[in-house]
């Protein structure tokens, strides 16, 4: 099985570093760790699809809180109605996906930057949205339309954590396949040139659409597995820029357009909320700073800062 | 600065020693050198994307050069932004035109003037380039874009002249014009000479070139192949089998 | 009392309400037109000319339309130099740079205001805010009529500005051809600088009268981006009066929006809006 695995060449180190991941729990490391990972790995599944959008599909999307929100509840709506909660997984990745699907009619055919703010407005308008509209009954919880997911009983730190393993070693592979299928082929023909590409036979529109919704329907995976963790959501916090800020920032600085870059950028984000949890607000704020900083000083993000200096270093380059 | 130009009046204007220009990674110009003095109408001749335009946009400080040196009075401007490069003398009339479509003709003009040392001379500019091109004078409030291609062109032109320019760089000034309109903007052009301004023109039409400059320069992808006064280029074997299919 | 008369209090205001949103609008067009950014953070530098008028309002005891007296110069030397130290080195690297920078640079601003002033929702409530007025059976509150002339004072300067002065016109001019600018002997990347800035002095107007008109928050900017784009793509680029049209239209959107689904929804109506014109015109009404 492992040798089937695409882009797992002399594969035994990474599969090594999967199999310790998993075990990671038995092996008791502390809370606070599985913690952190659930977070990376969250994160690192989102990033991975917000690569895929804004790094090879050209498409800035600023919706992503949209999908996680959604997703997120429709998990709500799914175990209020006594389904369990990883059909409310499944489910809230497909209503993603749908609302995706959706919305592309309007924003597919704005190009650039009005693709980004067309998409800004989307999560802005859900809030409203689910703070009016209660979609199961019951008693609110906290302020604005807050629920309680239910369901989760019995699923501990352990569980949220494989979930979230799960999901984020499958974005890794999954965006291994994309990159290599002929969605990724279309997908960089387009990005060298959208009008080469448009003429000669590549569906420009059909693969941006492909990208928009798989990004969706993981990141949607994703968002429900954060809230099974939280167990609760509402509006105000869901339905935010922060979100799409975290998803930037960890595709960014580790480099964005370039694989590992959003491997390599969560750990640094994760390792920032850690260093900065107790300064909520000035957490955020520092990482605006190195956002601008590193657009400035290295717009490639470190992979693309390591491969620049890799490339000027060996003999062989093409000169300049 | 501007020591030598005192010495030796004859001294070049422009003097362009060796440059190599890149786009990207992509070599367009190869140790090009070119000289232009005081008074002078200078052609460049060469086919589409020989460099002509390149070079002209590297004299303009739009683009700058990987080596050699650009002096202008004695004066190196290699490195100097466009804005700088105007304010010293030197103004491009470009390709196409590029004209505000969207200002007045009048606007125009103004803009034309907006390095410092030009904003004091704006009036008599002014009437300068109306005496060249009255119809310009008669359209002054017409938005520019309603022109036609032989007003526009000589908008084009009026608008360089009102940066008070010493050197006029000129890009492809004919193209798509009906001949007489051509013939009427290169009479303004011998005009401007006499006024005392150095013209370095590129001119896709290598006759026409050769009819109204004193000396041209013959580039070919990127290198120049070939200079002189243009009774001698007429004559050069080359130039007649490349240019005229003799 | 009849539906319509009812109806009337909403048309008035948003009517009154278009002006303050036109003028929100103002800079974040100015700087589209003439840089082609599209400002992100713009909302949050509305916002934080706001909240300096609260600093002047209750520390220094300034009215916080005199404190534009400092505000505007304030606004606009920062932006002077976002441009200047920012947005101008990233110009040539990409087109998501520039936008990512502005996503930044919105971050820290929310950010700081957050640690200054907390996220409590917070208001500029002068006398005169709190005031309104009666005409033909309408109550107007005086805010919003404030808002429309502040808003009708301000594109009346900013358009003779651009007809008039030489600056004016090189800023025109720059918006149209950049290059062509150039070779005119326009330096661009100071005229980019001094659009920014006038952007931000325009920004910091419309920050003082939102403040006295609606509460706001530290993350109330990303409301009013919406807006002001919204205004944008109704209203198209560097016309004041389409500018005027676009705001009065969000402007009852909302009204109208808040009158028949309740306060919360308000902004829901204008959003959808948005959504809808970009629907039909793809090219926004940026495209040319």
């Amino acid at each position: 099985m492992k040798v089937a695995i695409p882009g797992l060449r002399g594969g035994l180190v990474p599969l090594v570093i999967v199999v310790v991941l998993v075990v990671l729990p038995i092996l008791g490391v502390p809370r606070a760790w599985l913690l952190y990972l659930f977070l990376f790995f969250v994160y690192l599944a989102m990033a991975n699809m917000w690569n895929l959008l804004a790094g090879y599909s050209g498409l800035i999307s600023l919706c992503q809180p949209a999908f996680i929100g959604l997703a997120g509840y429709t998990l709500v709506i799914i175990t209020w109605n006594g389904l369990p909660f990883y059909l409310g997984i499944i489910a809230g990745a497909i209503i993603a996906a749908a609302f995706a699907l959706l919305i592309s009619i309007p924003v597919f055919r704005l190009r650039g930057i009005y693709f980004a703010i067309g998409t800004l407005v989307v999560p802005e308008a859900l809030r409203i949205v689910f703070f009016l509209w209660r979609p199961v009954g019951g008693a609110l919880h906290g302020g604005g339309a807050g629920y309680m997911v239910k369901g989760l009983a019995g699923i501990s730190m352990s569980g949220f954590y494989w979930m979230a393993l799960a999901i984020g070693i499958t974005s890794i592979f999954l965006m291994r396949v994309i990159l290599r299928s002929r969605l990724g082929l279309g997908l960089a023909a387009i990005r060298d040139n959208d009008n080469t590409a448009a003429s000669s036979g590549v569906d420009v529109f059909r693969l941006k659409l492909y990208s928009f919704v798989i990004g969706a329907f993981v990141t949607g995976i994703a968002g429900a597995i954060f809230y099974i963790y939280q167990g609760y959501i509402e509006p105000v916090s869901t339905f935010t820029i922060r979100w799409t800020m975290i998803l930037i920032l960890s595709t960014v600085i580790g480099g964005i357009g370039i694989e590992e870059g959003p491997i390599v950028g969560t750990v640094i984000v994760v390792i920032l909320h850690f260093l900065l949890a107790r300064y909520a607000g000035l957490s955020l704020l520092i990482q605006g700073i190195i956002l601008v900083g590193i657009m400035l000083l290295a717009p490639q993000g470190i992979m693309g800062f390591i491969r620049k200096a890799r490339a000027s270093r060996s003999p062989v380059t093409v000169s300049h | 600065m501007g020591k030598l130009s005192q010495e030796m009046p004859q001294e070049a204007l422009l003097k362009v020693s060796n440059i190599d220009v890149f786009h990207g990674s992509l070599q367009v110009l190869w140790d090009v050198s070119l000289e232009v003095k005081p008074g002078e109408i200078v052609a460049l001749i060469g086919s589409n994307g020989s460099g002509k335009s390149t070079l002209l946009n590297v004299i303009s400080g739009l683009i700058h050069p990987a080596k050699g040196s650009i002096e202008f009075d004695g004066r190196h401007i290699t490195t100097l932004d466009p804005f700088q490069v105007v304010a010293l003398g030197v103004t491009q009339v470009p390709e196409g035109r590029r004209l505000f479509p969207d200002l007045s003709v009048l606007d125009n003009l103004i803009i034309g003037s907006y390095s410092r040392n030009a904003r004091s001379k704006r009036e008599q500019n002014l009437k300068m380039v109306y005496e060249h091109f009255p119809i310009l004078k008669y359209r002054k409030d017409q938005l520019a874009k309603t022109l036609s291609g032989g007003e526009q062109q000589m908008l084009a032109l009026g608008r360089g002249l009102m940066s008070d320019p010493r050197l006029i760089l000129l890009d492809e000034m004919s193209l798509g014009l009906a001949p007489k309109v051509t013939d009427e903007l290169y009479k303004a052009l011998s005009e401007i000479r006499e006024g005392g301004i150095t013209i370095l023109f590129v001119e896709q039409n290598v006759r026409r070139s050769l009819k109204e400059a004193d000396r041209a320069y013959i580039i070919e992808v990127g290198r120049i192949v070939l200079s002189g006064n243009v009774a001698e280029l007429r004559e050069e074997e080359g130039v007649k089998k490349a240019y005229f299919g003799l | 009392m009849t539906a319509l008369g009812n109806l009337a209090t909403p048309l008035v205001m948003g009517v009154l309400l278009g002006g303050l949103y036109g003028l929100i609008a103002l800079g974040l067009s100015l700087v589209f037109g003439v840089m082609r950014l599209i400002n992100v953070a713009h909302g949050d530098l509305v916002i934080l000319g706001t909240y300096f008028a609260y600093f002047a309002f209750t520390i220094l005891g300034i009215d916080p339309i005199l404190s534009l007296f400092i505000g505007m110069p304030l606004l606009f030397a920062l932006g002077f130099a976002i441009q200047k130290y920012l947005m101008s080195r990233s110009f040539g690297i990409s087109m998501e740079v520039p936008l990512i920078i502005a996503f930044g640079i919105s971050l820290i601003i929310q950010n700081v205001n957050q640690i200054i002033w907390t996220p409590l929702s917070r208001g500029l409530t002068t006398s005169y805010a709190l005031e309104s007025f009666v005409v033909g059976g309408v109550r107007i509150p005086l805010a919003y009529l404030l808002d429309f002339i502040a808003a009708l004072i301000v594109m009346l300067l900013l358009s003779q500005f651009l007809r008039r002065t030489y600056l004016g016109k090189a800023i025109v001019a720059a918006s149209q051809d950049t290059r062509a600018a150039q070779l005119m002997g326009i330096n661009t990347a100071r005229i980019y600088a001094l659009t920014f800035g006038i952007a931000m002095a325009t920004a910091a107007v419309a920050g003082v009268f939102l403040g006295i008109t609606f509460p706001f928050t530290p993350i109330s900017g990303i409301a009013f981006l919406i807006i002001a784009f919204g205004v944008i793509i109704i209203g198209g680029l560097g016309s004041m009066l389409g500018t005027f049209i676009g705001g009065i239209v969000l402007g009852l959107a909302q009204t109208l929006g808040g009158y028949f689904l309740g306060a919360a929804a308000q902004m829901l109506i204008a959003y959808i809006i948005v959504l809808v014109v970009l629907a039909i015109r793809p090219q926004g009404i940026f495209g040319r």
